[in-house]
């Protein structure tokens, strides 16, 4: 037994490394009230964590503790995003003044679990890890989203407590119908299961992903489990939403594909029925984002409608839109992390998450007015920068499975997408500011907004490498 | 050479960008020296391209190996006059740019910009390449118009981006299509295999290639965001929107849609012929009505980019010969009708034509130019208009499924010239209004950049040759590879 977790150990550095740091961050913040230790020790855990996952050894596919989790060259691609994401988060979350000072070693503490349990997400290999994770992740999400002390963020972390209890209760309920008609609780064992079943139970096992997807629609806010999202963006801490908008997002979907994969027997009857909701929220996100006032309300509709296009990947169900979305999601997450860079510096400058909080920021902050209009320009999908590369492939995805209205409407969706976001850069550039004083942009966003800006564009101009590292990554063992 | 073509614009672009933002002077020079070195290429690419060669200064190099997508440039009879106009006019309306007095750093940096997505659209033979080209030159342009324009030129910089991306967002699924069916991106191979493709997914692709280009031609009833967009850019602006971004949308269909889709064009021609009609008719009737001089030129355009889409409904040696030539000749002149528009616009500062009369007296250079180039623009004999409308409806005569739409649309040249001359008679003519009298004749800078243009459509109107044999030999390639015969 020993000898099992050792050799699992090996593999597990990074995760066990984020743990073991988040406790002593947590200690070593109700010990100080001094953020720059805590913050020094959230830096070096996230360092020696992204240091022990370059040096971990990835064979094609490794159970590690008794088959709870995998780890294989899928879960990887998952793990560098959820460290990323993090990492960002940690840095705007610094450089933001919304959060009190006294509170922020509690909030670095969560932070890094929730890495732990994105990472977790995405190897889990059974059920109960699954489980565990998720809640992982929405537990310290939960407090995160009410860090702020006034009644908006309180109502956010409610909200989201409500919504997420009932699907996670929803997703555990179609977990024991998955037990109960398989005996298994390991995803190999349960797809191993599920072909022996015969025709009835097929049946029962379309209920069950109804089920199953209900929880996860909930994670990566798929109509019409997206109610939450708006109203937890608006109310959460800048940075918090960032980390939700991104983080989550990328690990819900992993862990999608892989429980899909395991049922991969009842999928073909249920093709239209993802199909379908894949366009309605795409459409739903994109028509709603289109009058909203409130910055982040608008990035929480706009993320609605990324998940849309993010859905296409999964609905078509090839290894073409596996990678497609991948690739995706790597783009998606620097230029939306870099998107809501920008919205926390405005939001530190005039306190307003008002759209007009924008107007006329090309005159007062030139380089913040240009990123943003960068990251907003690739969000909506116009070349040569990298959300265009994603959407081309997840287009393509659509059309070579043959769904060629999949790939029509989101093509429809692009453009109605255009509106909301060239009207930021329209309020940005041509609007006339409310106070003229140049504001300057604390130095942790300008590295942030520097990272996501470089990753933008230089993955746009030049996505050969990353498509070759997707491509390895992801062919070798799932599909 | 082709990318260093490239290159002239996009250097001139980090260097202003490195530039301080007071150095106005500095940054109209490099922005000059950009276009300039430019134009020079082109001259020379000119002189050693030889007609009959085919595909010349091919660049090949390989950029998203995942993907086939390479870097992939080249030269022939069909892009050869459209970029020495890109060129051209880019160089002229930089100088002409010299009248902008705000934010010179970000506006020259945009030009540029957008000069680099102008010839790399024009150059590129990969259909992604292309695609990104055709990009690029949206956000520059949109912002061209947005922040330097006048009147509603949010509203118009909005609809112009819009509409635009819409189109090309069709373009993408039919790019994405075939090459899920081709696996490659080259242009000259999915030409060869054109007639390869079956007819059902040839109609689709001709449909997609159809929206994106028919947005930027633009093909009534497609044309809404073009008056909008072309009276509230800032001169310059309407010059390159005028000259050469239309013709990104024709050259897409000589390059792409008719080669690709042979079979479909085919079927499509009465279609296209039809469209053409209503564009010429159509954008003169309403050309006629304008009392904004900048929105008559700009309906003018409608209605002469209409002989085009005849000519090359056509397919026949003249017809596709009138329908190029015809976009080269609408570029120098309606370039020309912008700047002349953006000369008097800068002096009195509106454009109503009923507040003009009598300007003849006050400004005889002005008058002079301006009179040359309406006549041009409405097709007098002897100027580069006449040659390619005439060659146009010639070619379109002969097929006989069109000669009824060639009748028709001689309406639209009664009507040019009914138009053209009510510019004149209403601007120059008629008894000096007082308000006017001071105005000043049009300067030196400002003739510089008028004078090409009109040598260029003397030159082309007396000896067409000079651009025919350049484009002759690629359209018969082209005619008989449509066409099968």
């Amino acid at each position: 037994m020993s000898t099992v977790l050792f050799d699992s150990l090996r593999s597990w550095w990074p995760e066990t490394i984020l743990s073991a740091g988040a406790l002593i961050v947590f200690v070593a913040a109700s010990w100080t009230h001094n953020t720059r230790p805590v913050l020094a020790l959230t830096w070096a855990t996230l360092g020696a964590s992204a240091l022990a996952l370059w040096q971990t050894p990835v064979p094609p596919a490794t159970e590690l503790f008794f088959g709870l989790i995998v780890c294989d060259p899928f879960s990887l691609v998952f793990r560098w995003l959820a460290l990323v994401a993090v990492a960002m988060t940690v840095l705007l979350m610094g450089a933001s003044n919304d959060i009190d000072v006294s509170l922020r070693g509690e909030a670095y503490g969560l932070l890094l679990l929730i890495a732990v349990g994105l990472m977790l997400m995405a190897e889990a290999n059974h059920l109960l890890m699954a489980y565990v994770a998720m809640e992982l992740v929405s537990l310290s999400a939960y407090v995160l989203a009410g860090f702020l002390d006034d009644s908006r963020s309180a109502e956010a972390s409610l909200k989201y407590l409500l919504f997420g209890a009932l699907s996670s209760g929803i997703m555990l309920f179609g977990m024991s119908l998955l037990f109960g008609l398989t005996g298994q609780l390991a995803f190999p064992d349960i797809a191993r299961a599920c072909t022996a079943l015969s025709d009835p139970a097929t049946q029962a096992l379309s209920l069950i992903i109804l089920l199953l997807l209900a929880g996860l629609a909930f994670k990566i806010s798929m109509v019409p489990f997206h109610m939450w999202t708006p109203d937890v963006y608006e109310g959460a801490p800048v940075a918090v939403t960032a980390l939700l908008s991104v983080g989550p997002k990328a690990a819900g979907f992993a862990l999608l594909i892989r429980l899909m994969h395991a049922l991969q027997v009842a999928w073909p009857p249920l093709v239209a029925t993802v199909a379908a909701l894949t366009i309605v929220t795409m459409t739903f996100g994109n028509l709603v984002a289109l009058v909203q006032t409130n910055v982040k309300r608008l990035l929480a509709y706009s993320t609605i409608g990324q998940v849309g296009y993010l859905l296409i990947g999964f609905a078509v169900n090839t290894s073409v839109g596996l990678q497609a979305l991948l690739v995706y999601l790597v783009a998606y997450l620097f230029m939306n992390l870099g998107a809501f860079a920008c919205v926390v510096a405005v939001v530190n400058e005039s306190g307003s998450e008002s759209l007009d909080a924008f107007r006329g920021l090309a005159t007062r902050a030139p380089g913040l007015a240009l990123a943003c209009s960068l990251f907003l320009l690739s969000l909506a999908g116009i070349p040569p920068l990298v959300g265009f590369i994603g959407k081309f492939l997840l287009f393509g995805a659509a059309i070579e499975g043959r769904q060629m209205w999949l790939a029509v409407a989101a093509a429809f969706n692009s453009a109605i997408a255009l509106y909301y976001y060239v009207n930021l850069i329209r309020l940005m550039y041509f609007g006339r500011p409310v106070q003229r004083t140049p504001f300057r942009v604390a130095p942790a966003i300008r590295l942030a907004l520097g990272v996501c800006a470089v990753a933008t564009l230089a993955l746009g101009l030049l996505p050969g490498a990353l498509l070759s590292v997707i491509h390895a990554q992801a062919i070798l063992n799932l599909l | 050479m082709l990318s260093v073509l490239l290159a002239c614009p996009l250097v001139g672009m980090l260097i202003i960008l490195a530039l301080p933002k007071t150095w106005v002077w500095t940054i109209r020079m490099v922005a000059l020296l950009a276009t300039g070195f430019a134009l020079l290429i082109t001259v020379e690419l000119l002189n050693a391209f030889n007609p009959q060669a085919g595909i010349q200064f091919q660049q090949h190099a390989s950029w998203i190996p995942q993907l086939n997508v390479f870097y992939h440039l080249g030269l022939d009879g069909l892009n050869l006059p459209m970029i020495f106009l890109t060129a051209l006019l880019g160089f002229l309306a930089c100088l002409a740019s010299f009248s902008i007095h705000e934010r010179h750093k970000e506006y020259f940096a945009l030009y540029l910009l957008l000069e680099v997505g102008m010839l790399g659209t024009f150059l590129a033979l990969d259909l992604f390449l292309f695609y990104i080209f055709w990009e690029v030159v949206l956000v520059p342009m949109y912002f061209l118009i947005g922040i330097w324009g006048g009147g509603r030129r949010e509203y118009s910089a909005f609809k112009f981006f819009v509409y635009t991306l819409a189109g090309s967002l069709a373009m993408l699924l039919a790019i994405l299509a075939l090459y899920l069916h081709t696996h490659t991106f080259d242009l000259l191979t999915l030409a060869q295999a054109g007639h390869s493709l079956p007819l059902g997914l040839q109609r689709w692709l001709f449909v997609g290639f159809f929206l994106g280009f028919a947005v930027k031609v633009p093909i009534v009833p497609f044309h809404t965001w073009l008056p909008d967009a072309h009276v509230d850019a800032p001169t310059p602006g309407s010059v390159l929107l005028a000259g050469v971004l239309l013709k990104m949308g024709g050259y897409g269909f000589f390059r792409i849609a008719y080669p690709v889709c042979p079979d479909a064009a085919m079927a499509a021609s009465w279609i296209m012929g039809l469209l053409g009609v209503i564009n010429i008719v159509y954008g003169a009737f309403v050309a006629l009505a304008q009392t904004d001089f900048k929105r008559l030129v700009a309906y003018s355009s409608v209605s002469h980019m209409g002989f085009v889409l005849l000519g090359l409904a056509s397919l026949t040696v003249e017809g596709m010969n009138g329908a190029m030539l015809q976009m080269f000749s609408h570029g120098l002149l309606t370039g020309g009708m912008f700047l002349l528009v953006g000369v008097l616009y800068d002096r009195a500062h509106t454009r109503d034509l009923g507040a003009f009369g009598g300007l003849g007296v006050t400004l005889p250079k002005y008058a002079g130019l301006l009179i040359f180039f309406s006549l041009g623009s409405l097709g007098l004999p002897g100027l580069s208009g006449f040659v390619a409308e005439f060659l146009s409806l010639v070619g379109a005569f002969r097929v006989p499924q069109l000669q009824l739409f060639t009748m028709v649309s001689l309406i639209g040249i009664v009507l040019a010239a009914a138009y053209m001359l009510k510019v004149i008679q209403q601007v120059l003519l008629g008894p000096l209004n007082e308000k006017w009298k001071s105005l000043s004749d049009i300067n030196a800078r400002e003739i510089l950049t008028l004078v090409p243009l009109l040598v260029l459509v003397i030159a082309v109107g007396v000896y067409p040759l000079f651009v025919l044999q350049i484009q002759d030999a690629p359209l018969r390639a082209l005619i008989a590879h449509v066409t099968g015969r």
